[in-house]
């Protein structure tokens, strides 16, 4: 065989290698179960950019496969002006083939919305700041990071302490932890909300701002996302630390999240289709007071 | 020696600039406290923000009521013979210069709020409009030395911060608000000020446990921020017959009921702010947005307000005091951009705890450099002591 032969045969095989990982790195990587319960993560999102429609199309490719029915809002869900038009172009039209098939966004709020937008009726808030819904065996806490007062505290150990299903999960905009370069912990915040999660045995937390995605290692027992780049990126952010179990920050991301039972699964998906994490997580009976 | 005897008195007068001991406890206490918040909440921060929420309301809501009360107490002063509010033309010009540096400060607060797109920060626009007394009183006594452009700036720091102060009370409810019961309760409390006062009682304790208390729990229940519970009270107590000037040191042979609630309230008020400046001035340097900048953008906007709102007040009829030119009058509207403790404050009525306020609070102390804007400003115009 010549050397030139041999290069050829080489690039060949590159070629078909490239081809499978990247045929692979677009699959499922969840179980999806009939009767399980599925959701996707967004945090940062509402830029009107096209990485924003780049990551809302790879949603829609993945909810072929993924029939997720609600997706999740981690707050910065519509940066700058707050109109009508902008609701449509850095919402409606991104999320036009999910919202078309039925999907509803569940949104909590950042510190660049209007808070009047609570009221949009495509959110889902009820005209709230935080809110609670619960599906099968979870139940979801929509919190409000920017402004906490003792009203949202008691109305969170309450629904917290009165909730009979199997999963808590909690959502809102300032991640209690983060090893973002550019935000990190919103610590102020954390001395609020985490002893109400560890002593009423909330599972997992997700939280946007910093734009990166990363999870980390268990905190007393809850299980922490931050995903704040589907819309938005600083690449190159993260400052890993002991509490990095994952990160990645070179492009826009969402979470695919299936609960059945006591696991929940989830996928970290890139705006290129690419999974970059996934795993499972088991839910520890706690005792929850 | 006691603190209250006149040598010690007269020393402390020679200290510096012959100001109240009020105002030299200021210049100690808060940045006392500020720089021990700042140190702490940036190396322990959970302990820190554990700290600073179990006692937010103990300082902010009752222990500042007391600042508020001797604030209240120069400016009830103000209005007796020889005081700067004596009569209403003397205020006119001021108060009419304060609603153009509020109006003006306000709208560039929220057009950055606007173009920053933090959107959050909107329900904070209160802050916008408050100007640190104590804190221009001692920067411009340093730049004007004794001069009437003093006085003038002083009454512009009460007017906006009492225009703040009543946005605060009507348009941020605290809690779960009953006005009638509110209003009920502050008309006996009044009502009591009033009756003690025509008794005779000189006794400011009786003032403060009775009257005081009963407007604290008027405020609080009618949804008014309890702070300026005092404010409706303390121009019931007895009073001297002349004003000495604003936060100026009371005479040493004053015996009045105001002097002695000051002389008392002094050393504890210095606690109170040492505390204030401990609980709200804890901010993390990292991870803040340009949202912080808020602040100090109304702040820059202030001069402009003050000096067009006199601008249409002298071509209207008023006219400036004595020796206040229109040099004196710009770095008079670049001394009222410090905000401090009246920002934290109002920042901290406004917002709820969360990263917001912590923009906000920042944003508040930044607005220190106000000081160093001012004494450029004085440089540059040679006003003041760079007239020479």
């Amino acid at each position: 065989m010549d050397r030139k032969c041999a290069t050829r045969l080489l690039t060949t095989l590159l070629l078909v290698i490239s081809a499978w990982w990247s045929v692979t790195a677009q699959e499922l990587a969840l179980p999806s179960a009939p009767n399980s319960v599925k959701f996707a993560v967004i945090g940062d999102a509402g830029t009107g950019d096209s990485p924003q429609y780049d990551v809302a199309n790879q949603m829609a490719r993945f909810h072929a496969k993924f029939p997720f029915d609600r997706v999740i809002m981690l707050g910065d869900n519509i940066y700058g002006g707050q109109g009508q038009l902008d609701l449509i172009r850095k919402f409606s039209q991104p999320y036009k083939a999910l919202l078309d098939r039925g999907v509803k966004f569940y949104a909590s709020l950042g510190n660049h919305d209007d808070p009047a937008n609570r009221r949009y009726p495509l959110w889902n808030m009820g005209g709230e700041l935080y809110y609670s819904y619960a599906t099968k065996n979870i139940r979801f806490f929509a919190l409000d990071s920017n402004q906490v007062d003792r009203k949202e505290l008691t109305w969170l150990e309450n629904g917290l302490k009165s909730s009979q299903e199997e999963w808590k999960i909690c959502y809102f905009h300032h991640p209690l932890y983060s090893d973002g370069g550019t935000h990190g912990s919103s610590v102020d915040v954390r001395v609020l909300f985490e002893p109400l999660f560890v002593t009423y045995g909330v599972n997992v937390v997700f939280a946007g701002h910093d734009h990166i995605y990363e999870r980390l290692t268990p905190q007393k027992g809850i299980h922490y996302f931050v995903e704040g780049a589907s819309g938005q990126l600083r690449k190159g952010d993260t400052r890993r630390s002991a509490m990095t179990a994952k990160a990645f920050d070179q492009d826009m991301s969402f979470i695919l999240v299936e609960i059945d039972g006591n696991q929940l699964s989830f996928q970290v998906v890139s705006r290129t289709g690419t999974t970059v994490d996934s795993g499972t997580i088991q839910r520890q009976v706690r005792s929850a007071r | 020696m006691s603190r209250h005897d006149p040598a010690v008195l007269s020393r402390r007068r020679r200290i510096a600039l012959r100001v109240s001991g009020f105002v030299l406890d200021y210049l100690i206490a808060l940045p006392v406290g500020c720089a021990t918040a700042m140190l702490w909440a940036n190396t322990l921060p959970d302990s820190y923000f554990r700290f600073a929420h179990a006692t937010t309301f103990l300082v902010n809501d009752i222990g500042i009521v007391f600042f508020f009360a001797l604030i209240t107490k120069e400016v009830a002063e103000a209005t007796l013979p020889g005081g700067a509010l004596h009569s209403w033309r003397r205020a006119a010009l001021p108060v009419a210069a304060a609603i153009g540096g509020v109006v003006v400060s306000i709208a560039c607060y929220l057009a950055f709020v606007q173009y920053v797109g933090e959107h959050m920060l909107k329900a904070g626009w209160v802050a916008a409009c408050a100007i640190d007394i104590p804190g221009c009183y001692i920067i411009a006594r340093l730049i004007f030395g004794r001069h009437p452009a003093v006085p003038f700036l002083l009454l512009l720091s009460i007017s906006a911060d009492a225009i703040g102060l009543a946005c605060v009370a009507v348009v941020h409810p605290v809690g779960d608000a009953h006005p009638a019961i509110g209003l009920g309760l502050m008309a006996v409390a009044v009502g009591a000020a009033a009756a003690l006062r025509h008794g005779g009682v000189k006794n400011f304790w009786l003032y403060l446990l009775g009257p005081g208390t009963l407007s604290w729990w008027a405020l609080f229940l009618g949804g008014v921020h309890p702070a300026l519970a005092l404010v409706p009270i303390v121009p019931f107590f007895p009073h001297g017959l002349r004003d000495r000037g604003l936060l100026v040191e009371p005479a040493p042979q004053a015996h009045d009921t105001l002097t002695l609630f000051e002389r008392w309230w002094r050393l504890p008020v210095e606690g109170v702010l040492l505390l204030f400046g401990l609980v709200n001035a804890g901010v993390p340097f990292h991870g803040l947005e340009e949202g912080t900048w808020a602040i100090p953008i109304a702040a820059l906007g202030r001069p402009i307000g003050i000096v067009a709102a006199a601008g249409v007040a002298i071509a209207a009829g008023l006219h400036l005091p004595r020796r206040v030119g229109w040099r004196e009058l710009v770095v008079v509207g670049c001394t009222a951009s410090i905000g401090l403790v009246f920002a934290l404050f109002f920042a901290t009525a406004m917002m709820p705890l969360g990263p917001v306020l912590l923009e906000m609070k920042m944003g508040a102390l930044l607005t220190i450099a106000g000081g160093g804007l001012a004494f450029a400003m004085a440089r540059l115009l040679r006003v003041g002591r760079f007239a020479r």
